[in-house]
């Protein structure tokens, strides 16, 4: 098992490296954050001088690897690094931000926060309605209840973010004033009551898809050996239902973790429609703006998220699943 | 493929439903724009705005059934014209993850090796970017407004079309390459690839004639579902702004512009809503049905 973790996290770094390096190439050789950031009307000096305290006129080699924190700093705009240190990903320096006037580190400190509030949220509702309802339908299967319940959640699969989230902003905002209109709040209470709607929307596709795993594991379950055992051994269904939903849950749980990184990079569209100052509004910010650093950052940040729920849901699987054999293959 | 799959497919409703909804949005997409009763883009302002700039609503201005937006566009119009937009890309983008995922999957489940390596690490790369994130810089950065040559020719002859396109196929054909391999390597140990081997048939051949047959069943439902999430993509970007390009409609730029005036003319959101979803909601069941069909359960 060590050894596989091991084996799994390397590749996992190897992935994320080349990602964070196929996103560098693009923000940097694609595009041109120095004009990107100073204008088409910047002159050509202006330009110059741009690139120089940046580091954005050495080569990209050079670049990458002072971003990374391999090779010494490149930018020498930044004071603290004067005389050869590093000033990368691995001292824990993403730069500076070239719209806010901040470091990029602290930009993401301040807005990682608000989208895992965002998100925590949102995976409660996910399971709260998901399982509530792919349980109900399994253990009512082939009802009216069931048909209903399991239409609704097809339906479910099929609205995307962008059409849930300005209808319910205007249906329980506009109208009826229930929550607010967007944005974040002042203080803890204030924020949730400002995730609730944002959260829902977030919810939709995540419940649904857990209601249809849980239904159809649930209903396979429900016909095996050992819940018929317990039920002939005269345990009370609702004890029977207990004992076959954990033996369910296997598939959820995996899809959980896979599901993780998308509540931080599947907000994008969601944090916008609601004004949600966190990742996702952050992202949009700086590539609209062309803010390289910041675009980076917020990439950094996903790459490794996707990886490290990768991760975790192989391993919940192995820890919960004595079957899944992790030292062959 | 299975013979019975069409008998199955028949007998199911869902399958039929989505079928139907398919034939019907596509029918739409291609009539559409020839039965448009206006320029999608042409502001009728003196016509469709009132004197304080609301626009005129459902059925006020004779030859404008569905009134206008809020600059004074026929709603109708640009509804028709809109689905054009989305299903072609959704279409056109379809086809290359297709044939991308179909090449890469049946290559590397039929020859192993590096080959195999080459592919399921670059799907491994692809799966591991955070999606959307990518796009909108890609599309932020290439600027597809500054690509399209003038008003109202996004289309098969716009660069802007083909750079929107080739980026949400190259981004997503990463399934079905992975179920394409998984039974590719079930294919190429039956005795006929084998027979067809030891008659001396070559790869290329073989590959077309005896494994592309045999997987065209996942093909076509991964493929269907496929374009319900190609239309989600294209309409989250025209949505954010950075897909098909002002002033060509598209459901998803529509519905982000109706959100301005959601109060006062809920319809301009709700019209292109209700089409994005019913759309979705077609492949998907159809996709469903599909699967039912070729892979039944019981």
């Amino acid at each position: 098992m060590t050894a596989w973790i091991v084996r799994r996290v390397l590749l996992a770094s190897v992935i994320t490296v080349a990602v964070v390096a196929g996103v560098f190439l693009l923000v940097n050789a694609v595009g041109d954050p120095a004009v990107a950031t100073l204008g088409p009307n910047a002159g050509p000096e202006q330009i110059q001088d741009f690139k120089q305290k940046q580091g954005l006129d050495q080569p990209l080699v050079v670049q990458f690897g002072s971003y990374v924190g391999v090779l010494p700093c490149a930018r020498p705009a930044s004071p603290r690094h004067a005389r050869g240190e590093r000033c990368g990903l691995l001292q824990g320096d993403f730069g500076q931000s070239f719209s806010h006037d901040e470091p990029v580190g602290a930009v993401i400190a301040k807005r990682l926060p608000r989208t895992l509030l965002l998100g925590a949220v949102a995976m409660f509702f996910e399971l709260l309605f998901g399982l509530g309802v792919g349980i109900l339908a399994a253990v009512r299967r082939n009802t009216w209840l069931d048909t209903g319940l399991m239409s609704v959640a097809f339906l479910g699969i099929s609205l995307p973010t962008f059409v849930t989230g300005p209808l319910f902003l205007a249906a329980f905002a506009f109208r009826y004033g229930w929550f607010p209109l967007g944005g974040y709040g002042v203080d803890f209470v204030d924020h949730l009551h400002h995730a609730i709607l944002p959260a829902l929307t977030l919810a939709i596709l995540g419940a649904a898809t857990y209601a249809r795993v849980m239904r159809s594991e649930l209903v396979d379950t429900l016909r095996s050996d050992f819940v018929r055992t317990a039920a002939a051994k005269g345990l009370p269904p609702r004890r029977v239902v207990g004992h076959a939903v954990r033996n369910a849950l296997l598939p959820v749980v995996t899809l959980i973790g896979l599901s993780l990184p998308l509540l931080v990079a599947g907000a994008i569209i969601t944090e916008k429609i609601f004004g949600w100052p966190g990742m996702g509004s952050l992202a949009i910010e700086s590539i609209v703006n062309l803010d390289a650093p910041t675009v980076m950052g917020v990439v950094v940040v996903f790459a490794v998220t996707v990886q490290v729920g990768n991760l975790l849901a192989d391993v919940a699987i192995a820890v919960l699943d004595p079957r899944v054999r992790l030292d062959r293959g | 493929m299975d013979p019975r799959a069409w008998q199955r497919f028949r007998k199911n409703k869902g399958a039929l439903v989505g079928a139907g909804l398919v034939i019907a949005v596509t029918l739409l997409a291609l009539v559409g724009p020839l039965a448009a009763p206006h320029d999608p883009s042409e502001q009728l302002r003196d016509v469709l705005l009132d004197d304080d700039g609301s626009p005129a609503g459902v059925g006020a201005v004779a030859g404008h059934l569905l009134g206008a937006d809020s600059i004074g566009r026929d709603l109708l119009s640009r509804l028709l014209h809109g689905g054009g937009v989305s299903l072609l890309v959704a279409y056109v983008a379809t086809t290359i993850a297709i044939l991308v995922g179909t090449t890469a999957g049946i290559t590397s489940g039929y020859f192993g090796g590096l080959v195999d390596t080459f592919w399921m690490r670059t799907v491994d790369l692809l799966l591991s970017l955070p999606f959307l994130l990518v796009a909108i810089a890609l599309v932020r950065v290439l600027d597809l407004a500054a690509l399209s040559p003038a008003q109202g020719e996004f289309g098969l002859r716009s660069p802007a079309f083909w750079v929107l396109v080739l980026l949400m196929s190259l981004l997503s054909w990463t399934s079905l390459a992975r179920v394409t391999r998984a039974k590719t390597l079930q294919i190429r140990e039956l005795e006929f690839v084998q027979a067809a081997r030891a008659l001396g048939m070559g790869h290329g051949r073989i590959l077309l004639r005896h494994v592309l047959p045999n997987v065209l069943g996942p093909i076509i439902v991964l493929g269907t579902t496929l374009v319900a999430q190609m239309i989600i993509f294209e309409s989250a970007l025209s949505f954010l702004g950075l897909g098909v390009p002002p002033p060509q409609p598209s459901w998803g730029s529509m519905l982000q512009e109706g959100q301005a005036l959601v109060n006062d003319a809920p319809r301009l959101m709700l019209f292109p809503a209700a089409l994005i979803v019913v759309t979705v909601f077609g492949f998907n069941l159809l996709g469903e049905g599909l699967r039912d069909a070729f892979d039944p359960k019981d």
